[in-house]
């Protein structure tokens, strides 16, 4: 009980700014960072399988495709983009500290949304910059700009639908594994209608369609490619966006140990 | 509901205060088949009212009900009017310090309290570091809270509520894991703070640390209320409730003999299994002064003197009965 009052006076924050901040500092800790080192490493090792089997397909651009269609945009970016969707939310509901945020007069929109620009933020970083690299270490380097705007997109709308999860259930991670393993990947398959809400299959009608040469078998009917797929997905983000707020106004944080 | 003297707010019940500013009508919350709160009706109003109960009482639950982290299945709660789970406005006029250790990784106890300062649109740039230094955390501020021993961490989050300056303050369970020197500290900060007129409810399951604290005192038991009243009339009640005394001596049956005679004894039976007389008393204070006395007045030797139910949550049921 002894200290002295040496004040400091740091400027003043917005409630917007200082939630993103926040997120960047509190929410993606060493360890989530590492965990998100894993899938970027990922993309790297499909860019080298790509490279591997380059001489079964006609350019490496489309040995780059067929790998990252089936690997980067189906498998790794997803799991990165739950990685940091999670940290953002989710797990601070499970640990019991997002009542600091929460119990704010802070409007749930700003939370919303600050947390979910952090997430983007960490995957531009991240997902993005890995797969447009994986594309390079494939020896498709012209194809780096659409792998890389394909999955900005694709993480930023996945990481809005897990922040979505996280204001519906306490078990974000399950439900997100569920949702996109089974809905997106299974159903998703075989309807054409779950596709179309797909991030997974949305960012990969990005990628293609931005290449010069895709391949025909990986485009699929039903689904608009390039541009167009950039605005269903941002469509997506919106919605998942919206409902987010929705639900987090009536969360119930009933604390850690529950 | 045992209604303990006190208190001249509304129908004259001391479950209620006078100028409430926060009100909890007929409020019940269950999660799944655990009822945690059961048709609680109360309310605060400015000073330190302190909310008493065993671990389980639902204490807790009815603290994140009032700030509105736990939505109520039935029943009202009310901030100055104004419906927490409903209105985020209103929880710029209140703040909660959770009993959970939880806290934000990787942030210092500085940057926790700015963080809430922020939130909150405190415009005083000095006002995180007057908040750490009201609970003596200014030395260490630029340490990370996830180090922190649970004490604390306590008055880390303290702090960080401080810096909003509520009108409503909550504290659940506020002086875990302090030391002595802490504990001296908070109670006299957060005297103060209900002396200047604003709504401070601390949580607690020991009696003295509330009483201390707090003139006027909610005691739950199984998310009921149990008692309401001021601190001297709880203290009173729950000093009067029967209780059971083990007492082993030298000479049992002498000393059986002499005990009847007490006023402050009601009964005394031997216990085998114990070895020893079990005495019965509605007036535990006369007979711990007595008691000694008439054991040397008698040469009796005291082996071993002993309290069988003093447990709080055998003060509580008494208090329920």
């Amino acid at each position: 009980m002894t200290d002295q009052l040496q004040l400091t006076s740091p400027r003043r924050r917005s409630r917007f700014a200082a939630i993103v901040i926040y997120t960047l500092q509190s929410c993606i800790p060493p360890k989530r960072w590492f965990a998100l080192l894993l899938p970027c490493v990922g993309a790297l090792l499909f860019g080298l399988l790509a490279l591997a089997v380059d001489n079964h397909f006609p350019t490496a651009e489309r040995a780059f495709a067929n790998v990252a269609a089936e690997g980067i945009f189906a498998l790794v970016m997803p799991i990165a983009a739950l990685v940091i969707g999670d940290a953002v939310l989710g797990a601070e509901v499970r640990a019991g500290t997002f009542h600091f945020t929460w119990l704010s007069p802070t409007p749930t929109w700003q939370i919303v949304l600050g947390r979910w620009l952090a997430g983007s933020f960490v995957a531009l970083v991240t997902i993005a910059p890995a797969s447009a690299l994986a594309a390079v270490i494939a020896g498709a380097g012209s194809s780096a700009g659409a792998a890389f705007l394909a999955a900005a997109v694709g993480s930023m709308s996945y990481v809005a639908l897990f922040i979505a999860i996280g204001c519906i259930t306490r078990r974000t991670a399950v439900w997100s594994l569920a949702i996109v393993f089974l809905v997106e990947r299974l159903l998703g398959a075989a309807l054409t209608g779950i596709a179309q809400l797909s991030p997974t299959w949305e960012s990969r009608a990005i990628f293609l369609g931005y290449l010069d040469d895709p391949p025909a078998r990986l485009i699929r009917s039903g689904i608009p490619q390039g541009g167009a797929a950039v605005v269903r997905l941002l469509i997506v983000t919106v919605v998942a966006l919206v409902v987010a707020n929705w639900r987090m106004a009536r969360l119930r944080l009933s604390g850690a140990a529950d | 509901m045992t209604a303990i003297g006190g208190g001249s707010g509304i129908v004259n019940d001391p479950a209620f205060a006078d100028d409430a500013t926060v009100e909890v009508a007929d409020v019940s919350v269950w999660f799944g088949p655990k009822v945690a709160l059961s048709e609680l009706s109360c309310s605060f109003g400015p000073g330190v009212t302190g909310l008493l109960g065993p671990n389980g009482a639902g204490k807790t639950t009815l603290m994140r009900a009032m700030t509105g982290l736990v939505g109520v299945n039935q029943g009202t709660v009310r901030i100055e009017g104004r419906d927490p789970r409903r209105d985020r406005q209103v929880h710029g006029r209140m703040a909660l310090v959770p009993e959970d250790e939880a806290v934000p990784a990787g942030l210092t106890a500085r940057q926790l309290v700015r963080y809430t300062a922020d939130l909150f649109g405190v415009t005083d740039p000095e006002a995180p570091d007057k908040a750490l230094h009201s609970v003596a955390m200014l030395d260490v501020a630029d340490r990370r809270v996830d180090g922190f021993s649970k004490g604390m961490r306590q008055r880390t989050k303290v702090a960080a509520a401080l810096v909003t300056d509520p009108q409503v303050l909550v504290l659940d369970e506020p002086l875990n894991g302090a030391d002595p020197v802490q504990r001296l500290h908070l109670i006299d900060l957060f005297k103060q703070l209900g002396a200047s007129g604003r709504t401070v409810i601390v949580s607690s399951h020991v009696l003295n640390e509330v009483e201390r604290m707090a003139e006027r005192v909610i005691v739950l038991m199984h998310g009921r209320l149990a008692a309401a009243g001021g601190r001297h009339a709880i203290r009173d009640a729950m000093d009067d409730r029967p209780r059971h005394v083990l007492v082993r001596s030298d000479d049992g049956r002498r000393l059986a003999a002499a005990l009847i005679a007490l006023q402050s004894v009601a009964g005394v039976t031997f216990d085998s299994s114990r070895d020893g007389l079990v005495i019965q008393t509605v007036q535990a204070r006369e007979l711990a002064i007595a008691l000694p006395r008439l054991a040397r007045d008698a040469s009796i030797r005291l082996l071993e003197v002993r309290a069988l139910d003093d447990s709080l949550e055998s003060l509580f049921r008494e208090l329920v009965r």
